[in-house]
């Protein structure tokens, strides 16, 4: 039978039972939801936990990045390792450390978009646009405690202003500033600086993650100032970790694994 | 110390990857030893956690230090369950990466450190699965565990292994996500992602647990989870994935991913929903022990049509997934058949370990991946031999290895909750193995010299080419000891486990709690 029957019957049961599910959702925007508020004449939910406590014990105003770096710091780790595992299979798939000649044949090396075009324009254009990319990412980067932000989103900017200096010029110019040795350096880094910041408390006796007891090496008033620098910690190692692996991917993809030539 | 073991399990492998990311790439002879000790720290710490569940029951672990009220950070839970897992993963991944050593006379590859870093994080996302207490810290580490199994099947030179990366990762995109589609409506009606809250919820609120939302989340859940299991009618990306990768690979993915997957079903009826609330529906457990007979039959007959050993192994993964699913539906009143499918996680994974590491020293080390090949083979390799015979037994279920024990609890289960059906299947299946495993006993003692090794057909046949076989055959000698350390150990281990069933049958009974009627005098 034609497998596209096949599938089209899984669509339908899978649509109808979601539908079902659909029945059941409360109104948008209820604010006496579970998710809001709790089971109805159960303990109020965690949401409502956050929201009136996590101020006080994180001195974190932005209350999703408390959220995500302390609260839920353990799967912001392994979200970071996610990505960074994503990298390590791409790079067991396609990195080849091929003698030249092999590399020669399969690589775009010329590309219409390489040669003897004058590229004064983009060139320069690339040149003023990334130092400023990668400030409004350290940015995000550091004020993910205030605003929308914070380690994900300033990594891949700075990936980013990478990946530009690789299209406006070619990849061996990014390569020069952000070498296989360095990316999968700072790729590693990154999460070690993360799970340093939860290896620490271990060392000082409490448990993983537990940013409160690192007062004595901020050398802050209270538990919660730790909570918060830490957060700060984790972020930078965030960042670092997706950093790498955005540009090492473009790297990657764009010569076809030989880190030569390129678009 | 000792309160930070559960944590240490899974940080020393994540720390191996990222150490071997740091050195791995400029000297890859580091590569080797430092997942090896890792896993060595992970398997100390495992214990040690098991340890103390075991005498002092179930525990938690608060990431964070967040313990009040429960639900606002991720919570690790130790218990008999997971610590016999956790236990056997270790164990596992510790054999699995000592056969992972090169000879040395092997073309070094440059592709080392990534293999190292996959097959660690790997480990770390198995542990993590195991040992999490919060729904959805399961799902991130499932990617984990999903995004570095499929760059360890991709890892192989040869295309086909890359065509079946690619279609285990279609597979196991959609499973996660119906997984976490599923969390999403749990959280939607109770508002928590933690599985001791979620189940507190649901047995204390009768009309929340009753509600559409939470009946939808147990069926996507679930169908997730068999995506990622291969239960019958979903197991299309297993037997490519699992034949084509590298043997180093194929010897940590096939023993533990599936099972790690069925360890979740489990989890998922017992601590999340509660197996009151699954066996509350009617004609639920019959529907789905009716799929796993099918999964046992088709599985069965499946394995018996290859010619392949890896293939014809992986088929058989298929059939022993649908007996740990059907056993943990039974419900029967003793809970014999959910006691049966945990004790079969542990002891699947040894005998899969088993029979992949001796398809893995076959073919890494003779090029030899067809049954029919096999002529002589207990002359020659007598020590891997031993190893691949009592996987064998253990497959077809002989005392005193570990699968006569869990057949026989599984059986029990099946006979106590009325479902002869089950039990025939389990039943027809066991012969089945032993028709495949005998074949390859006759094959190989018989069989004087190899065959050349194609174009005809199995067993029988290869006796007809003994007389012209001779040139062909390929020089069959004794693996060497890096690669029988591990087969061995993982023989032993079976009948170890089948040894002392009796302590391991209570220890997991424990877990079950109020659920279950714990009988000790069962030997």
């Amino acid at each position: 039978m034609n497998p596209k029957l096949y599938a089209s019957i899984a669509v339908i049961i899978t649509g109808l039972v979601l539908l079902y599910g659909i029945s059941d959702f409360p109104t948008f925007g209820d604010p006496r939801s579970p998710a809001n508020s709790g089971v109805e004449g159960g303990a109020p939910s965690t949401s409502l936990y956050y929201i009136n406590e996590s101020y006080g014990a994180t001195k974190v105003p932005n209350l999703v990045t408390s959220v995500l770096a302390d609260y839920r710091g353990y799967d912001t780790m392994f979200e970071t390792v996610v990505v960074f595992a994503a990298g390590m299979a791409i790079f067991a798939i396609l990195r080849c450390f091929g003698r030249d000649d092999e590399a020669v044949i399969t690589a775009p090396t010329k590309s219409s978009i390489d040669g003897d075009h004058n590229r004064i324009i983009v060139g320069t254009t690339c040149r003023l646009a990334v130092p400023v990319v990668q400030i409004f990412a350290l940015y995000v980067v550091a004020h993910g405690h205030h605003s929308p932000g914070g380690g994900f989103q300033g990594g891949v900017m700075l990936g980013a202003s990478f990946i530009l200096i690789a299209l406006a010029g070619n990849l061996n110019d990014a390569l020069g500033r952000f070498s296989e040795r360095s990316y999968m350096t700072l790729a590693s880094l990154g999460i070690i600086i993360y799970a340093g910041f939860g290896v620490l408390p271990q060392v000082l006796g409490k448990n993983f993650l537990d940013f409160g007891v690192l007062e004595k090496f901020f050398l802050t008033d209270g538990p919660e100032m730790a909570r918060s620098h830490s957060m700060l910690g984790v972020e930078i190692g965030v960042a670092l970790t997706v950093m790498s692996i955005m540009f090492a991917i473009f790297a990657n993809l764009s010569s076809r694994g030989t880190l030569k030539g390129g678009l | 110390m000792l309160e930070q073991l559960p944590a240490l399990i899974l940080l020393a492998p994540l720390f191996g990857a990222l150490l071997i990311g740091l050195v791995g790439l400029h000297d890859r002879r580091a590569c080797f030893p430092i997942a090896f000790a890792s896993l060595v720290v992970s398997l100390a710490s495992a214990l040690g956690a098991a340890m103390r569940a075991f005498t002092g029951g179930a525990y938690n672990y608060f990431i964070g230090g967040w313990e009040e009220p429960l639900g606002i950070s991720i919570v690790l839970r130790v218990d008999a369950l997971n610590g016999l897992l956790l236990i056997a993963i270790a164990v596992v991944a510790v054999l699995a990466v000592i056969f992972t050593i090169r000879p040395s006379s092997e073309k070094d590859t440059d592709k080392t450190a990534y293999f190292y870093i996959l097959f660690l994080l790997l480990c770390v996302g198995l542990f993590g699965i195991t040992i999490t207490g919060d729904a959805f810290n399961l799902f991130v580490l499932i990617e984990v565990s999903a995004l570095t199994s499929y760059g360890l099947v991709a890892i192989g030179t040869s295309r086909r292994c890359k065509m079946a990366a690619f279609h285990y990762l279609l597979m196991g995109t959609v499973g996660a996500s119906f997984y976490l589609l599923g969390v999403g409506y749990l959280y939607l009606k109770t508002g928590s992602l933690n599985i001791e809250d979620i189940n507190t919820i649901l047995t204390t609120n009768a009309t929340v647990a009753q509600s559409p939302g939470i009946v939808t989340a147990f069926l996507l859940i679930l169908v997730g989870i068999w995506i990622k299991m291969a239960f019958f009618p979903l197991y299309g990306w297993l037997p490519n994935a699992y034949s084509y990768c590298p043997s180093g690979s194929s010897c940590l993915l096939a023993p533990l991913m599936t099972k790690v997957s069925v360890y979740v079903m489990i989890r998922v009826m017992l601590s999340l929903f509660g197996l009151e609330w699954v066996f509350g529906h009617p004609g639920w457990s019959d529907l789905v022990v009716w799929l796993a007979v099918i999964a046992i039959l088709a599985g069965s007959i499946m394995a018996l049509a290859q010619r392949e050993i890896k293939r014809m192994l992986c088929y058989l993964i298929v059939a022993e997934i649908g007996y740990m699913v059907g056993g943990a539906w039974l419900n029967d009143p003793n809970l014999w058949g959910l006691t049966g499918a945990s004790y079969h996680i542990l002891a699947d994974a040894l005998m899969t370990l088993c029979l992949f590491l001796f398809a893995g020293i076959l073919f890494k080390y003779h090029g030899i991946s067809e049954i029919g090949d096999l002529g002589g083979l207990f002359k020659k390799m007598p020590l891997t031999s031993i190893g691949f015979v009592i996987g064998a037994l253990a497959m077809i279920g002989v005392p005193p290895t570990s699968g006569f024990f869990s057949k026989f609890y599984l059986i029990r289960g099946g006979i106590e909750g009325g479902h002869p059906e089950y039990v025939g299947a389990l039943l027809i299946s066991s012969l089945v193995n032993a028709v495949l495993f005998f074949r390859i006993f006759e094959i190989a003692y018989f069989g004087k010299n190899p065959a050349d090794g194609h174009s005809h057909d199995h067993g029988h046949d290869s006796h007809g080419h003994d007389d012209h076989g001779e040139a062909a055959s390929p020089v069959l000698r004794e693996a060497p000891t890096y690669a029988l350390i591990p087969l061995l150990a993982a023989a032993a281990l079976i009948l170890l486990l089948g040894i002392f069933n009796g302590q391991i049958i209570e220890l997991i009974r424990t877990a079950f709690g109020n659920s279950a009627i714990v009988v000790s005098n069962l030997r």
